[in-house]
């Protein structure tokens, strides 16, 4: 009896068998995956305009560079989505 | 049932048809029975055995199928999978492609603009004289009030 319980056992443990396809979570470029910098702040004792006008374009160029950055994101969540969703 | 995936697929459905026929050719040798002398009282035994026979065979013949079903489709997910994998990583090049791109063509433009402001500097300076208060209300507008107030940790919670 004990034996038969063992071989039951045995037989039973390839019910514990693992999903045989697994997906894999896509890969994102590594770029994007850093986050966007802080602004950038002038010189308190400045009271030049153009140090201000400066700064204030380098924070353009950032505001730009962080929604590009956004909008790849988009880009890129909407194609995964649309390849991954395929298998079925 | 899963040794059963180490006996070769060919041998086992051979194996099954093989089950099949014997349980199904039981059946004239169980009728014959009663013609053969003696062999009379064999007859509820013989049929028994082919009916157990039959109808265990065509079991295996219905789990070696949905098996074999099952494989297929596996083996067609794994497929997809493998294509999907494929044309993630495609559509992951030319994104990143489109990025160097599309930053290339800020950087230059930028770069103009800062030559510019550089050109006029004294033009520029000339004319006003900023107080300090605005240094100081250009940083507060630049800074991000909400800066660590709420973190992924906080979300995943």
């Amino acid at each position: 009896m004990k034996k038969l319980f063992l071989i039951l056992t045995v037989m039973l443990a390839g019910c514990s068998t693992p999903v045989p396809v697994t997906v894999k979570f896509p890969d994102a470029p590594r770029e994007m995956l850093i986050a966007c910098p802080d602004l950038t702040t002038v010189d308190t004792s400045t009271t030049k305009l153009s140090d201000i006008l400066e700064t204030v374009t380098g924070n353009y160029q950032k505001y730009y560079d962080c929604r590009s950055q956004v909008d790849d994101w988009i880009i890129w969540y909407n194609t995964q989505k649309s390849i991954f969703d395929k298998i079925k | 049932m899963w040794w059963l995936s180490f006996i070769p697929d060919a041998i086992l459905q051979q194996a099954i048809l093989i089950l099949i026929f014997i349980g199904v050719s039981l059946y004239p040798v169980a009728f014959f029975a009663t013609v053969v002398p003696g062999g009379k009282r064999y007859k509820p035994f013989i049929f028994a055995a082919a009916t157990v026979i039959t109808i265990l065979g065509f079991y295996f013949e219905g789990s070696y199928s949905t098996e074999m079903a099952w494989r297929q489709r596996v083996e067609e997910v794994k497929a997809k999978v493998a294509q999907a994998e494929e044309a993630s990583k495609e559509a992951n090049t030319k994104l990143e492609k489109a990025r160097k791109q599309k930053q290339q063509v800020r950087v230059q433009y930028y770069s103009t603009i800062k030559e510019r402001i550089v050109e006029k500097k004294v033009l520029i300076d000339a004319k006003c004289e900023l107080d300090p208060a605005v240094a100081k209300i250009h940083n507060d507008a630049a800074s991000n009030p909400a800066k660590g107030s709420v973190t992924v940790e906080d979300v995943k919670k």
